[in-house]
């Protein structure tokens, strides 16, 4: 009796919650899955409906070069934003970590990135990459390193799918993603006790050898976590990339996100867009799935 | 401590030899930490520099060749020319009443169910927990198409309403999940244990005791969704773009996407300088919380 009416209170307390989650979370990536087999292109709709094509779309975008490279340079960007994240939050939490005068502002201030809207932040970093104007060019150009100035966003010399723009761009997504690995890194680095450190004194660990050999193990798992949500995050990105460059030059920076987007608002194909980012629920889920199983574990 | 002392003392017996080379490690990691450190302040300070430096110029001055460093003087014109040019007054309005909005109807939402799902065992429990988790960790992306058109289906389509709802459903998960953490770590259960034992029943030991005695939580995540919605771009772009009625993303994205940036670089930059403020304010006002409150919530799920 008691039983029951305890569950009946806890349903009814999570419904409105779980309705909303199911509505509109899971019922839509079913959907985009679905739609992924249909065709749906908005011009045709009227006189043709949906029929079902099987995987025509899929096969659609295998045989498009540029998806081909939008997803090499997808898994580029992860790679890329996931490595100067975690080399530079780590570094940037060792030296906010310590003692020392004007810590509180140092702090504030390196963490203000966190509140800048991605769509300001790539606003922001345009301008300063402006190729004519940039500070960077004239302090480069200043000092003999360069002559003539880098096309930040517009260099097409590219290496492979790797070219100059993809890398700013990772690095404007770095920038604004820093803060919150720089705190989870904080975070990780006051959970470990100080005494191991002084037990590592009196052994006479230098502090190369205390930073390798206790700092970074014991840093792993909170690494691995940051490594797994950004990774997820990255292989759905949108904002920085649609807004500083929209996929350009000659797609050297599109990535799955702004692939998909403009499949459906551009070129009305909502049948590839559903391909695409159906592309993008799988790889993810994948990650997602271990990432939940290693949670449950941990519980 | 005295133990401690005579273990360490074969130290001081080392060779002058071994202490010069220890120093100098030492100095040589000090200097490679100042300098990767000063390259870091450099890189994270320097846009936030230049968008502040840029907003105060006039567009003759942010336009030399080679950039000048600092403005002439200071002066507010660009400022007063942002709330004509692009009617960030307004825009900042419509995001305010949307994150608001979203931040009330998703906390309010998120607490009931993070509180059971914290507090009690039940059939389901975890599946929900794993439902929600799943999709708060699946970038939106992957559900936009379909979202659109069920808005449009709606009617709901360029309408706050609909942007609200929206909003509201994608605000959840995190707020569940942050919640959760939040009231199993700090929110002791003899506290309404005892009000039970008063008398109340489950809903009025929720509502009289642990939503008061959590108030400070509840409002710090409240703020991190009211920052989730006002910094989205993705659905505002799609599901709220006319006229007037754009949120402060949409309107500075499409201000840059007409080429405003072009003739008003100074204007724009100081529209994103109006822009950021608010969301500046709640950061201090939140820095308290972060640490402990952003890792619980990522690690624990």
């Amino acid at each position: 009796m008691l039983e029951s009416r305890k569950n009946i209170f806890c349903y009814l307390m999570v419904a409105p919650a779980l309705i909303l989650v199911i509505l509109l979370g899971i019922l839509p990536m079913i959907q985009s899955l679905r739609m992924a087999f249909v065709e749906y292109n908005l011009l045709t709709l009227r006189t043709k409906g949906t029929p079902f094509v099987g995987l025509d779309n899929f096969e659609y975008l295998f045989s498009d070069s540029v998806f081909i490279q939008t997803l090499v340079q997808t898994i580029m960007f992860v790679v890329i934003v996931v490595g100067f994240v975690i080399v530079l939050g780590v570094l940037a939490a060792q030296v906010l970590n310590r003692q020392f005068v004007g810590r509180t502002f140092l702090r504030t201030t390196f963490l203000l990135p966190w509140f800048i809207p991605p769509v300001i932040a790539a606003g922001i970093w345009r301008w300063l990459l402006n190729t004519n104007l940039s500070p960077i060019n004239s302090v480069l150009s200043d000092i003999g390193l360069i002559n003539g100035n880098i096309g930040f966003l517009t260099d097409t010399t590219s290496i492979g799918y790797f070219s100059l723009p993809m890398l700013v761009v990772s690095l404007v997504r770095t920038w604004n993603g820093l803060p919150f690995v720089t705190v989870m890194v904080l975070a990780g680095l006051q959970s470990i006790p100080s005494d191991i450190y002084e037990a590592a004194d009196i052994d006479g660990a230098s502090s190369w050898q205390k930073f390798t050999r206790l700092t970074l193990p014991l840093l792993r798992p909170v690494l691995v976590v940051i490594a797994t949500l950004l990774s997820i995050s990255g292989i759905g990105y949108f904002e920085v990339n649609y807004v500083m460059t929209g996929g350009g030059p000659r797609d050297l920076t599109n990535i799955l996100g702004v692939y998909a987007y403009d499949q459906a608002f551009s070129f009305y194909r909502f049948d590839y867009a559903a391909a695409a980012s159906s592309v993008i629920l799988i790889l993810t889920s994948f990650i997602a799935f271990f990432y939940i199983r290693y949670l449950l574990k941990e519980d | 401590m005295s133990r401690v002392a005579t273990m360490s003392r074969p130290d001081s017996r080392l060779t002058d030899t071994v202490t010069f080379r220890k120093r100098i490690t030492r100095i040589v990691t000090i200097a490679m930490v100042v300098l990767l450190s000063v390259f870091v302040m450099i890189y994270v300070l320097l846009p936030i520099y230049w968008m502040v430096k840029s907003s105060f110029q006039t567009n003759f001055e942010i336009r030399a060749s080679p950039p000048l460093w600092f403005p002439s003087s200071i002066s507010f014109q660009t400022y007063a020319d942002a709330t004509t040019v692009i009617p960030i007054v307004r825009y900042m309005l419509n995001s305010l009443f949307v994150a608001g909005t979203t931040a009330i109807l998703a906390t309010m939402i998120s607490a009931m169910a993070a509180y059971v799902l914290a507090r009690f065992r039940f059939p389901f429990a975890r599946l929900i927990l794993v439902i929600i988790l799943f999709t708060q960790l699946i970038p939106h992306i992957t559900r936009v198409f379909p979202i659109y058109f069920f808005i449009q289906d709606l009617g709901l389509l360029n309408t706050y309403v609909g942007l609200i709802f929206a909003y509201t459903g994608f605000s959840i998960p995190y707020a569940v999940l942050m919640l959760q953490s939040y009231f199993r770590s700090s929110c002791p259960p003899e506290l309404e244990e005892a009000g039970m034992i008063d008398g109340c029943g489950y809903f009025g030991a929720f509502r009289r005791i642990v939503l008061p005695v959590s108030m400070p939580g509840i409002a710090a995540i409240g703020t991190f969704t009211f920052l989730g919605a006002w910094n989205d771009f993705l659905w505002a772009s799609l599901l709220l773009n006319r006229g007037e009625m754009k949120t402060l993303q949409v309107g500075l994205r499409d201000f840059m996407g007409e080429g405003g940036t072009i003739a008003n670089a100074n204007v724009f930059m100081a529209a994103c300088v109006l822009a950021t403020i608010p969301a500046v304010i709640l950061f201090i006002f939140l820095q308290r919380h972060m640490v402990s409150g952003i890792s619980a919530g990522a690690i624990k799920g």
